[in-house]
């Protein structure tokens, strides 16, 4: 495996590259900006937002929080293990990763399916307008970053000496800017109304 | 290794307290929400993502962006 050691203090290299922080920070400013956008249509219309928040269930969201961040968690271990060259352990922690990337899909499709029974589609107010767009554009998020991973663990697995360390810290970067996305999206969307 | 392990285990504890202001008729219950949400976060990007290893702009990007918007979240509140 490719592992040229890199000097994160230099401004041009932060972990995961200069690249893929540039999108990070993007991402943020756009859910940003949204979520902004959301908490002030809400002071304007405060029974609805209260009332249709209360319409989610919040006990979905704090366990697809503890699902993500603990993905997340396995996601920095298996970098770690990688770093030490302990390729079999990393690839363990990048199949943990993505299981628990699929848990959080599965819960968001259950409760995106009982939202679209009991009628609280996109149209059904601002609310649920923000609700499924920033939701949605995360749960895109989280695809794109399962395919990157399962990517990874494919060449992994076929090819470690080829791998380069810094394509894998690249993916987790990817992986761990879903995480702090939903950190934000969760209290504001679920907690806060 | 073991610092990583604790972080995780304060982040499961933080998204419990989480769970358990919101459940409560606390006041600033929103500013704890926020405050908890933040604190996360900075855990995640400076730990997890490693940023603490990162050049000191990267940390000021990072903690200059949460600044804003969490506070631009509490002032519309």
């Amino acid at each position: 495996m490719e592992t040229v050691p890199i000097d994160s203090k230099n401004v041009y290299y932060p972990p995961g590259g200069i690249l893929m922080w540039i999108i990070i920070f993007l991402e943020l400013f756009t859910f940003g900006m949204a979520l902004v956008a959301m908490v002030y249509y809400g002071s304007l219309e405060r029974e609805l937002f209260h009332e249709s928040r209360l319409l989610l269930n919040a006990s979905y969201g704090a366990v697809n929080t503890v699902f993500l961040l603990t993905s997340g968690f396995f996601m920095a271990k298996s970098v770690m293990e990688l770093k030490r060259q302990e390729v079999a352990k990393s690839i363990r922690y990048l199949s943990l990763t993505m299981f628990l990337g699929l848990c959080f899909l599965v819960l968001k499709g259950i409760e995106y399916s009982l939202k679209i029974e009991a009628g609280l589609d996109m149209n059904y107010n601002l609310f649920f307008t923000f609700y499924w767009a920033l939701t949605i554009f995360h749960v895109i998020h989280v695809l794109v970053g399962l395919i990157i991973l399962g990517v990874s663990t494919y060449n992994l697995k076929r090819n470690p000496a080829k791998v380069d360390l810094i394509d894998i810290e690249a993916g987790a970067a990817f992986w761990h800017m879903c995480d702090l996305i939903w950190l934000l999206l969760f209290p504001i969307i679920y907690l806060i109304f | 290794m073991k610092q990583i392990n604790i972080i995780w285990g304060l982040l499961m504890v933080l998204t419990f307290a989480t769970a358990f202001v919101s459940g409560s008729e606390i006041s600033y219950a929103a500013l704890l929400i926020i405050g908890i949400a933040v604190l996360k976060f900075v855990f995640v990007s400076f730990e997890f993502m490693e940023l603490r290893k990162a050049h000191i702009l990267w940390k000021y990007l990072v903690l200059g962006f949460l600044g804003i918007f969490s506070m631009l979240i509490l002032f519309i509140l």
